[in-house]
């Protein structure tokens, strides 16, 4: 079955997402690459989505309101996470969503065979509906039974089938409780999270909203990352079975972040983005600024990097040798042991002194450093500052940590990374000089 | 696992509510259980709950993502569960009042104070859980965190449905009090690395104006005041891609420290100089 792809969407939420209001209709369609018309449609549709999902709990819930004000972070109302609705906007047809709610209700009181369900989907589908017939049926069956949502009953034909209920017959209601708490903890802590927070909005219902009280706040969350799951999971596949993929890059750096696959004229030179085939390898999560990359061989340009959000129309290729795959695992693996975040270059000796907050203060220099600091170790430490020393690949990733201590870092060697941010912090200077 | 299934589709799910019916799918209890491999596990759960959770999904397939994602530049994962968040959760549901025992970030302690429990709050930069409640006396809202706090004792009763409430809008109204808000201008020079600095400033509640005659962006950032340093680390993180615009402290922090900094290069530099 072809997948739907989302790639609009995603694209147009992240950038709602970063940027709320600054942009208007025309200028958005422009920046996805796509006519103000279909940029309408598709403006549309996750509003109906948003609206019929949209946080429960949350202001940004009331009816009329315009989409950026529905993605507009708000903290206190952060607990359901906003942007989950996109992995809600798979099509169905009315007649089929109607008739799989009716088949799972009806599984959910009692164990059935395929024609009970026939006759109870028959009774209940309303009447301007199209009836089902048995083939219907049965693929429904096997589709619900493939997703894990149902279980066939063991025993003789025909065969009994009842939803999946061992949350709801298992646990009571402080187990339940328990169980939502932890769902939503991991879903907010670990990667990846989107089945969690799918679990856990399953969970709210079983509880009846009774944990869904907003009550497990997380603070500093790079929320709109759960867009780039979306790609997450066909990756990760494809590392597993060894196969290349292809997609069409769009670089952040680009003012377009995707174009529509049609043939209209208009947005014919702006397609012009080559579909590239690579190797996937591993996939990079930087908490820094909470972006994902994939990390692939690309043959004679060796390894590359490539953001995650950047990859539009993912395609599953050919297949290499484990020998082949291993090769180049292995050596992603000693490239990047040493980067701070990506870095491929060469190794250096990164020392630089912190100083203290100063007798009676928490030493809160030192608690961040070892906090955020890696593999790099502290080696001298008198009563005033202490050294801190890291083999680093190249300084460019690792020089924003450094800087971001202000006066409380300065750094020792190398002399390059030193006169750098002598530069930028006389340039800092004259910023502020004027105010 | 395709995040895209029709089972998760907002129709069905809206029908479903309508009936009554939950589905939970193979996909949400496959990460369910490999999260249970998580240490913080044996802890969130009681050994009873969680023997049980492992045979309810003892035949479901695991997902082996670790291998494929490496994650850099994190932060050391300090705790992801408290053992007091179960208490305090539950207080905070119930609309409990508590009598909290806690340290002070300056070593002080504080004895059986009283606590109205507002909210638990996670900090994804320090990974640590803290209590955010407000006292009897001040009316204002405190931050504490669950390893400072030594003892919770939880009233007998809980407040009645109209005082928890008051005083939920209470600790809303002390927040709302500390907000402030501060105007940062991307350079135009690093445009191209928008997404960047726009992604570093996404955990903040935040509006983004964009002057297209100038090309110019500016972000407007709401934060707290007592999250000035963290908003301080942010911008000297991001360096000379940005200015604060608007926001006198912050205005006067970034000068002073970048003062500060060159005046500590050029002293270890003449130190180090021979000719002094």
């Amino acid at each position: 079955m072809a997948q739907e792809s989302f790639d609009k969407e995603i694209q147009f939420l992240r950038m709602l997402a970063l940027t709320g209001s600054a942009y208007n209709r025309q200028q958005y369609a422009q920046r996805l690459g796509i006519s103000i018309h279909t940029f309408d449609k598709m403006m549309k549709r996750l509003k109906t989505i948003a609206g019929t999902t949209g946080p429960r709990n949350s202001r940004s819930a009331e009816g009329g309101r315009d989409m950026t004000e529905m993605v507009r972070y708000s903290y206190l109302d952060s607990s359901d996470p906003l942007l989950l609705f996109l992995f809600r906007a798979k099509s169905l047809k009315d007649s089929e969503s109607e008739r799989l709610s009716i088949l799972i209700a009806a599984m959910g009181e009692n164990s059935l065979t395929a024609m009970e369900l026939l006759d109870a989907a028959s009774e209940s589908m309303p009447a301007e509906l199209p009836l089902p017939d048995e083939k219907t049926i049965r693929g429904d069956l096997k589709y619900l039974e493939s997703v894990g949502a149902i279980i066939k009953e063991p025993g003789p034909r025909p065969y009994r089938y009842r939803l999946w209920r061992g949350f709801a017959e298992a646990l009571d209601y402080d187990e339940l409780l328990d169980l939502y708490d932890f769902t939503d903890m991991m879903a907010n802590t670990q990667l990846p999270s989107i089945q969690g927070y799918l679990l856990r909005d399953n969970l709210g219902r079983l509880l009846q909203g009774a944990g869904a009280d907003g009550a497990l706040l997380y603070k500093y969350h790079y929320y709109s990352r759960i867009l780039d799951e979306a790609h997450l999971f066909n990756v990760f596949r494809a590392i597993e079975k060894r196969r290349r993929v292809s997609f069409l890059y769009f670089s952040p750096k680009r003012d377009i972040s995707y174009t529509s696959q049609n043939t209209n004229p208009l947005y014919e030179k702006e397609a012009a983005v080559k579909r590239q085939t690579v190797l996937p390898l591993k996939v990079v999560y930087d908490h820094q600024y909470g972006r994902w990359y994939l990390l692939a061989w690309c043959g004679k340009q060796g390894i590359k990097k490539f953001r995650l959000e950047g990859v539009t129309g993912l395609q599953e290729e050919d297949a290499v040798s484990p020998a082949f795959m291993e090769e180049k695992l292995q050596l992603l693996e000693l490239r990047i042991r040493d980067s701070w975040l990506l870095d491929t270059g060469r190794k250096v000796l990164v020392r630089a002194k912190f100083f203290k907050p100063g007798p009676g203060i928490p030493d809160f220099v030192k608690e961040r450093v070892q906090h955020q600091g890696g593999w790099g170790v502290i080696t001298e430490e008198s009563i005033e500052d202490f050294i801190y020393e890291i083999e680093v690949n190249g300084i460019l990733e690792i020089k924003p940590w450094l800087r971001s201590f202000g006066s409380s870092c300065e750094v020792l060697e190398p002399g390059q990374l030193r006169d750098e941010l002598i530069q930028e912090w006389k340039e800092l200077a004259d910023y502020y000089e004027s105010f | 696992m395709n995040p895209f299934e029709k089972i998760f589709n907002y129709q069905l799910l809206s029908r479903l509510e309508d009936r009554g019916a939950c589905l939970i799918s193979s996909h949400e209890r496959a990460w369910l259980k490999s999260m249970l491999n998580h240490p913080a596990a044996s802890e969130a759960f009681l050994p009873g709950t969680l023997a049980k959770l492992q045979s309810i999904l003892q035949d479901e397939a695991e997902m082996h993502w670790e291998s494929h994602l490496i994650h850099k530049a994190a932060s050391r994962e300090v705790m992801v569960y408290h053992p007091l968040i179960r208490q305090l959760r539950r207080a905070i549901q119930g609309g409990y009042a508590l009598t909290i025992s806690f340290t002070l970030k300056n070593g002080e302690t504080r004895v059986e104070h009283h606590a109205f429990p507002y909210k638990l709050e996670y900090s994804m930069v320090k990974r640590e859980w803290y209590l955010l409640w407000l006292s009897r006396n001040k009316r204002k809202v405190m931050s504490t965190r669950l390893n400072k706090i030594s003892a919770v004792k939880r009233h007998a009763e809980p407040l009645s449905p109209e005082l928890a409430a008051a005083r939920a809008s209470e600790a809303e109204a002390g927040l709302a009090a500390a907000a402030v808000y501060a105007e940062i201008a991307v350079i135009p020079a690093y445009n191209g690395e928008l997404s960047r600095i726009l992604y570093a400033f996404s955990c903040f509640e935040r509006d983004v104006r964009y002057d297209a005659e100038k090309d110019e962006y500016i972000i407007k950032l709401n934060y707290s005041q007592n999250e000035t340093e963290f908003v301080l680390s942010r911008l000297r993180f991001l360096g000379k891609r940005v200015r604060v615009v608007t926001g006198d402290r912050l205005i006067q922090r970034m000068r002073q420290t970048a003062a500060w900094a060159l005046a500590r290069y050029e002293a270890s530099t003449t130190e180090a100089s021979p000719d002094g």
